[in-house]
């Protein structure tokens, strides 16, 4: 028989040792508790009295009929439609402005890039001071340079306040999503932008016709990107408008927490958490399908 | 060797290992420490501003003085209303670790952990102490469950006040005495407008002040209205005394800065502090805003009560409980008694800017603002719990009505929809109605 010292190299201990840390970790923590939520929302748990009566799909019946969740459904939707194309469009224009190998090109890619550093409660208290219809620094801002008839009441406006969401959402990521699609107009090879010049190429032909059509890889991984994030976004939103006024700026992570720690509806808090992750799961299967087919 | 073979002997030292730090970790937490057998009283609370903090400081000097050998630990975690310590303390309740005592609203607050046998009744602590002699009766059953004891208040805020800018109430002839109801209330506030343009009769702020406001409407409709409500009656969606609260309240609306919805509940008095506005209704610890501004009573602001809720008192009500299973039983029960005691009482509450729960407490100690109310406190016929502050109405009800408020003040919902959401949150959840409040 062959001797344990031979099996287990220095290389395989340490080996070992990296990687359990990890693994127990995220199996613990992510698919024993993605497990366990989907039990749950199938039991009458309150999450104090130990009950776990099979309930069946009696949470996801009353989810369905609910006018909360199908609002804040609705209101997820909106979002994804504002936030997403808005940030990849905003991320797109802030690469090709960054690609007209502009002085300080650093100091520009720092700026645009540091909003996304900050963290999305620090974001939502600086936005909910600047958004304030009283003292904010936008309407003072406005009547200062006699601009005052654009003073808006922002996230107070029933009819727009999911919008100014957005702007926030939007302000914080295009940085981000500049960096993906500047890396990608980077990995362009050279001759093909020349031979383009060549032919008499615009410098908007040249983005439309040429760059843009092989930024198709960036794009995907950055709408998958935003679209995981527009579903599950809660801190920013919660600390900007709580999911007001009234219900407007409600999504389902706010719904979630909810009927989970105000309500204690814990069964009923996780069937929505099952819907979400099944909704995020419509988005990355396709994108880990396809990005591994591509390494293959 | 057998590749195979390497794998199942590397998966098998992985597991060990893995089972050796988890089981580590696992000892290092769970493993009892030294200090659980010590003499200590650990107690959780959202008391952490200034004058709070000092309040339940002094409730502890008492505890204290009274039990020397005891070490208190104080777990203040920050957060209005418990919003951070309350799932803190879920955690530790379900996990066996609950503390000694916690903060908790009286009423239905409590209910999650009773219905989970988490709670041990004290019914002995309110008998030996007589606390049914002193305390009022809608309070000892927002103590109760099922008929028994559950908790003890430590102290009492009044929702039901209006407070007044004097000086601004006075320029244009008004007698604050003659708000007894909602016309002679919204007279005031235009003659307010119309003597200062510009200028907005009533201070309000964000969400839950709004929904605050709505309950004390409601109760200015009558008791049996307010009681029929928090008792989950008022269930038909086109109900009259819910449709014509919102009609004061839209009239109230139109006298509200148009900002109000980026206003904290401070920065509304605030308002009427610095002379912008004249009226604003809020719970009593609003009063702590006009002592920090050196404003006197009487002088600068006064106080009246809700229009149409002059004989009643609006009830926001902390306490304190026995947990299951607790690490030091006995000193849980001192700490409770020392709580509902007239000395415990009136050390903390001049400083928390509330009044004693009990109606034997010094009224000296207080201020001229609870002079007031505590002539009313012995003297109102009716008192009503708070559905906002969490004591009147299941959490599944409360938690909802602020948005369905909020929607109705901004706007976004009319009447009949404002209505009818507000009749259908208590229909969706009336198996969570199991108190039977008797108000009157």
């Amino acid at each position: 028989m062959v001797s344990i010292k031979k099996i287990i190299t220095r290389d395989k201990i340490s080996t070992i040792l990296f990687l359990i840390i990890p693994i127990v970790l995220v199996i613990i923590f992510i698919y024993i508790c993605i497990i366990w939520n989907v039990v749950v929302s199938f039991s009458d748990w309150d999450g104090l009295r130990p009950s776990y009566d099979f309930k069946g799909f009696g949470q996801y019946q009353k989810l369905f009929t609910n006018e909360i969740f199908l609002t804040s459904l609705w209101n997820n939707i909106v979002l994804i439609l504002i936030f997403v194309p808005g940030s990849l469009v905003m991320g797109l224009l802030l690469a090709i402005l960054l690609d007209q190998k502009v002085r300080k090109e650093n100091v520009f890619k720092l700026i645009y890039l540091l909003p996304f550093t900050l963290s999305f409660v620090v974001t939502g208290f600086l936005w909910r001071w600047m958004y304030n219809v009283r003292v904010g620094v936008l309407n003072t801002l406005l009547e200062s340079i006699g601009l005052g008839f654009f003073r808006n009441d922002w996230i107070q406006n029933v009819d727009w306040a999911m919008f100014w969401v957005c702007v926030v959402l939007i302000w914080q990521y295009s940085g981000y999503m500049m960096l993906i699609f500047l890396a990608g107009i980077r990995s362009i090879p050279e001759s093909q932008v020349m031979a383009a010049a060549v032919d008499g190429a615009s410098g908007f032909q040249m983005y439309y016709r040429i760059i843009i059509p092989q930024l198709k890889a960036p794009i995907f991984t950055g709408f998958v990107l935003l679209l995981v994030f527009a579903l599950k976004a809660f801190d920013l939103i919660f600390i900007l408008t709580g999911g007001g006024p009234g219900y407007t700026t409600e999504i389902l992570p706010l719904t979630m927490y909810k009927e989970v720690f105000r309500k204690k509806h814990f069964s009923y808090g996780s069937a929505i958490a099952t819907i979400l992750f099944l909704l995020i799961m419509i988005v990355v299967i396709p994108y880990l399908y396809k990005t591994y087919r591509r390494e293959k | 060797m057998d590749p195979k073979k390497q794998s199942i002997i590397i998966g098998l030292i992985a597991v060990i290992a893995t089972a050796g730090i988890v089981g580590g970790v696992m000892y290092a937490i769970l493993a009892p420490s030294e200090e659980g057998e010590a003499d200590v009283l650990e107690i959780y609370h959202w008391w952490t501003s200034g004058g709070e903090a000092a309040a339940i400081g002094a409730l502890v000097d008492v505890f204290e003085g009274l039990y020397p050998g005891t070490t208190v630990k104080q777990r203040a975690i920050s957060g209005g209303s418990g919003i951070t310590m309350i799932p803190i303390i879920t955690a530790l309740v379900l996990a066996g670790e609950a503390p000694d005592a916690f903060q908790m609203h009286a009423g239905y607050e409590g209910i999650a952990y009773y219905e989970a046998d988490l709670l041990e009744d004290i019914n002995d602590i309110w008998t030996d102490n007589n606390l049914e002699a002193v305390i009022p009766d809608v309070v000892q059953s927002m103590c109760q469950f099922e008929g028994d004891y559950y908790m003890v208040p430590v102290n009492i805020h009044r929702s039901n006040v209006v407070w007044y800018n004097l000086k601004e109430l006075e320029a244009v002839g008004v007698d604050p005495k003659t708000l007894t109801n909602w016309t002679a209330f919204f007279d005031a506030c235009f003659e307010f407008e119309d003597a200062n343009p510009g200028k907005d009769a009533i201070a309000l702020g964000h969400a839950w002040t709004q929904a605050h406001l709505f309950e004390q409407i409601l109760a200015s409709q009558g008791i049996d209205v307010y009681e029929n409500w928090i008792n989950g009656l008022i269930t038909n969606t086109t109900d009259a005394d819910i449709s014509a609260a919102l009609d004061i309240l839209t009239t109230f609306m139109s006298y509200t800065n148009d900002d109000f919805d980026s206003l904290s509940w401070d920065e509304a008095t605030d308002l009427l502090i610095q002379d912008n506005s004249v009226f604003n209704i809020m719970g009593d610890w609003a009063n702590g805003e006009f002592l920090v501004a050196n404003s006197v009573y009487d002088d600068d602001y006064g106080t009246i009560a809700v229009p149409g809720t002059g004989n009643m008192y609006g009830l926001v009500v902390d306490a304190f409980q026995h947990p299951a299973g607790v690490a030091n039983p006995e000193n849980s029960d001192r700490w409770l008694e020392v709580v509902a005691s007239k000395e415990g009482q009136d050390a903390f509450n001049p400083l928390k800017g509330s009044i004693s729960a009990r109606t034997d407490s010094n009224l000296t100690l207080y201020g001229p603002y609870h002079d007031w109310t505590g002539a009313d406190f012995a003297s109102v016929t009716y008192m009503f719990p708070s559905v906002v502050h969490g004591s009147g109405a299941p959490q599944s009800f409360s938690s909802e009505l602020n948005a369905v408020i909020n929607a109705f003040c901004t706007g976004a919902a009319n009447k009949a929809t404002t209505a009818a959401a507000i009749a259908n949150l208590a229909a969706d959840n009336i198996a969570d109605y199991t108190t039977v409040w008797a108000l009157d």
